[in-house]
């Protein structure tokens, strides 16, 4: 526990240092890019501080040959600081240089190596070979011919996972606005206890998301859960309902989708609601007041005011919204992830994450995830062409 | 046309009616709406107040029949609940830290310079956000385990550190932009550099920015299950997600301990949230309400 403990702050520690190289590395080329002895003395540098590092690792041969590399790019960077550069820039370059090579170490890196693991070929069976020599056969498109041919999980087809993703996407998103704009509409009409309300319409967003599903999964229990003991009182107390079919549920057995998408709803809303709300209260009532002296109706108000004045704040939320929804592995993998659970109600991410890390087919995942990103692209290529719904982000 | 007349006598009392009617119908559907957002919340301290003998049952009361703390002192006895907390607890304040320092110096860069591909450098965070989580995962999962970090506070440290920096960022920069640029330059007349005078004038101001920025990075790392599924696979390393998922699997038997595990990390999380939810929630829209 300690020890552990300690090792993070090392690590830490070790952060710090490399943060401070990298800084005065900077530094030394943004400064002196002018001087006579700048490009001989940065090579000198580089050449013994990397014969020296690799030295202690690797053997005489290789360290030279690492050296020699390091040098040779040292020499064009130094170049390119002392004839191109020219100390311009230094100060934004300095800020963001931490920052950029940790989101291109943790973020590009791994999308490149994405698409290496999709052309070759990483399984349960390889995964050993890999990890001691850093080698996988290469197969060419093989996975992404099996992403549509084959099922990513045991039976459930790569067609059938997009059509539940879409109505997945497409019924979440549009409850979270109807549900969030009906909530804001009330909470702005509403004067007194505005602020109580909104703190408990906020509570599904603000509990912590594990604990929110886990506990709403146990309360569509067939048995036990709340939602289907209401509906069995419901039935006993109004016995012609069970006429009409309705009656206790196999949420969990029989309707795993449209369990997820009730929670789902459920912890989506406040968002909604939080955004809508402080788009209508910056609507100026003046317009209003103009409408009503004219005689506007409400609903005529609401289409003609309402709606054309949020909808700069809702067009980016309604992207982040998609694109959220589709992404949401969270909800689906925590109702259905157990041992024994059903792909009844899996997307194409939760798919995705399963055949990785519950049946280690690692290349073929990378494949699928491949295929996701690209419609996903393609998807964001369109709806912001027609909405133009990013212009607002750059305020 | 008839000016429009101010409503008097027998008009006034049918307009406050309707008034009245109206606030009322809105007061209902606000209480409604309340309590189906609050009732789980409720349900899950019900169930942790069962006594052992009663958990499995078909009871809605929200204090059961023979309410006891049993499942408090079970869940702090019998599993290695506070352990969770600890690792999470460390797992995630280093993550923080990591990520507000990056994002603090990144964010005002973007925001006080104007150098080549600085508008796309600012498009291309955002969008990373439109990468689904579970495509990086896998990468980061085999980086990890070839780098022997496999079941460690490191492997964590490493998979979360950067997952909140894009939004960090822009929140910092929208914060900075709105510092007035007089500060520093009187600052730089008095003799700073310009890094003093970020140092010294811009960071302190920016303090509610910064503790929103990592409220931000902690709330998502405190949360997060899917990648410490993957990362972690001893129970003495758990975080407190894959403990609570563990005990709410087994069997219905535990159900209660949950219950109690679940509200005592609720509370604290809750409170923070609501406490600081004006600006986290500016901070969330910030393209939103900038509109």
């Amino acid at each position: 526990m300690i020890s552990a403990l300690l090792q993070v702050l090392e690590f830490v520690a070790l952060l710090a240092l490399a943060v401070a190289a990298l800084e005065s590395y900077l530094y030394f080329h943004f400064t002196y890019y002018d001087r006579k002895w700048f490009l001989p003395a940065s090579v000198a540098a580089v050449l013994v501080l990397t014969l020296a590092a690799a030295g202690l690792v690797l053997d005489a041969g290789r360290a030279v040959s690492w050296a020699a590399a390091a040098a040779l790019v040292e020499a064009v960077t130094a170049l390119v600081f002392s004839h191109l550069v020219r100390g311009r820039h230094s100060l934004p370059v300095m800020l963001l240089a931490p920052g950029f090579i940790g989101l291109a170490l943790l973020i590009a890196y791994p999308l490149v190596f994405e698409v290496y693991l999709a052309f070759h070929d990483l399984k349960l069976t390889t995964i050993m070979v890999w990890s001691r020599t850093g080698r996988i056969p290469f197969v060419g498109f093989k996975h992404f011919f099996k992403v549509f041919t084959s099922s990513p999980l045991s039976s459930v087809s790569f067609w059938q996972l997009l059509g539940r993703t879409v109505w997945w996407t497409l019924s979440n998103v549009f409850c979270h606005v109807a549900g969030g704009f009906a909530l804001a509409l009330l909470l702005n009409n509403c004067r007194r206890l505005r602020g109580v309300y909104r703190t408990f319409l906020i509570i599904p967003w603000a509990m912590p998301q594990v604990v929110a599903v886990l506990a709403l999964r146990g309360e569509f229990h067939s048995q036990y859960g709340f939602v289907n003991v209401m509906l069995e009182r419901l039935v006993q107390a109004l016995p012609f309902l069970a006429g009409w079919g309705v009656g206790p549920v196999e949420w969990l057995g029989r309707h795993a989708l449209l369990t997820c998408t009730l929670i789902n709803v459920w912890l989506g809303i406040p968002f909604m609601m939080v955004v809508i709300l402080g788009g209508l209260q910056s609507i100026s009532q003046h317009y209003y007041d103009a409408a009503a002296i004219d005689g506007a109706s409400a609903w005529q108000q609401f289409c003609h005011i309402t709606l054309p004045l949020i909808r700069p704040v809702l067009a980016p939320a309604v992207t982040l919204g998609t694109v959220w929804t589709f992404n949401n592995i969270n909800v689906i993998y925590l109702v259905t992830g157990q041992a024994g659970g059903s792909e009844d109600a899996d997307i194409l991410v939760s798919a995705l994450y399963k055949a990785a890390f519950t049946f280690y087919r690692y290349s073929y995942s990378a494949a699928l995830a491949i295929v996701i990103f690209l419609m996903l692209f393609a998807f964001a290529l369109v709806w912001l062409r027609f909405s133009k719904g990013s212009e607002s982000a750059y305020g | 046309m008839a000016e429009p007349r101010l409503p008097v006598g027998p008009a006034l009392a049918s307009l406050r009616r309707r008034q009245l009617v109206k606030a009322g119908l809105t007061h209902a559907a606000l209480i409604a709406a309340c309590l189906v957002c609050v009732y789980p919340l409720l349900r899950m301290i019900a169930v942790s107040l069962r006594p052992g003998d009663r958990l499995i049952s078909t009871d809605l009361a929200l204090i059961p029949a023979g309410a006891t703390l049993a499942s408090y002192a079970r869940v702090f006895a019998e599993t290695n609940f506070l352990l969770w907390l600890w690792n999470s607890l460390v797992i995630t304040a280093v993550t923080s830290l990591i990520g507000v320092s990056l994002a603090a110096t990144a964010g005002y860069a973007f925001s006080r310079f104007r150098f080549p591909g600085d508008r796309l450098g600012l498009t291309l965070l955002l969008g990373t956000q439109m990468i689904p989580a579970g495509m990086l995962l896998l990468p980061l999962f085999l980086m990890i385990m070839r780098l022997g970090l496999i079941n460690t506070y490191l492997g964590m440290v490493i998979a979360y550190s950067v997952s909140s920096l894009p939004f960090s960022i822009w929140i910092l920069k929208g914060y900075y932009d709105t510092i007035p640029r007089s500060l520093e330059e009187a600052a730089l007349v008095d003799g700073t550099t310009r890094f003093g005078a970020f140092y010294r004038i811009v960071l302190p101001l920016s303090t509610p920015a910064l503790s929103i920025a990592f409220l931000f990075n902690f709330t998502q790392a405190w949360n997060e299950y899917l990648v410490a599924r993957v990362v972690l696979c001893d129970a003495q390393k758990y975080t407190w997600t894959l403990g609570l998922f563990e005990l709410q699997g087994q069997f219905i038997t535990q159900w209660g301990m949950f219950a109690a595990g679940s509200f005592l990390v609720t509370v604290p999380v809750l409170l923070i949230f609501l406490h600081s939810s004006k600006w986290l929630i500016s901070g969330l829209t910030l393209g939103g309400v900038k509109g």
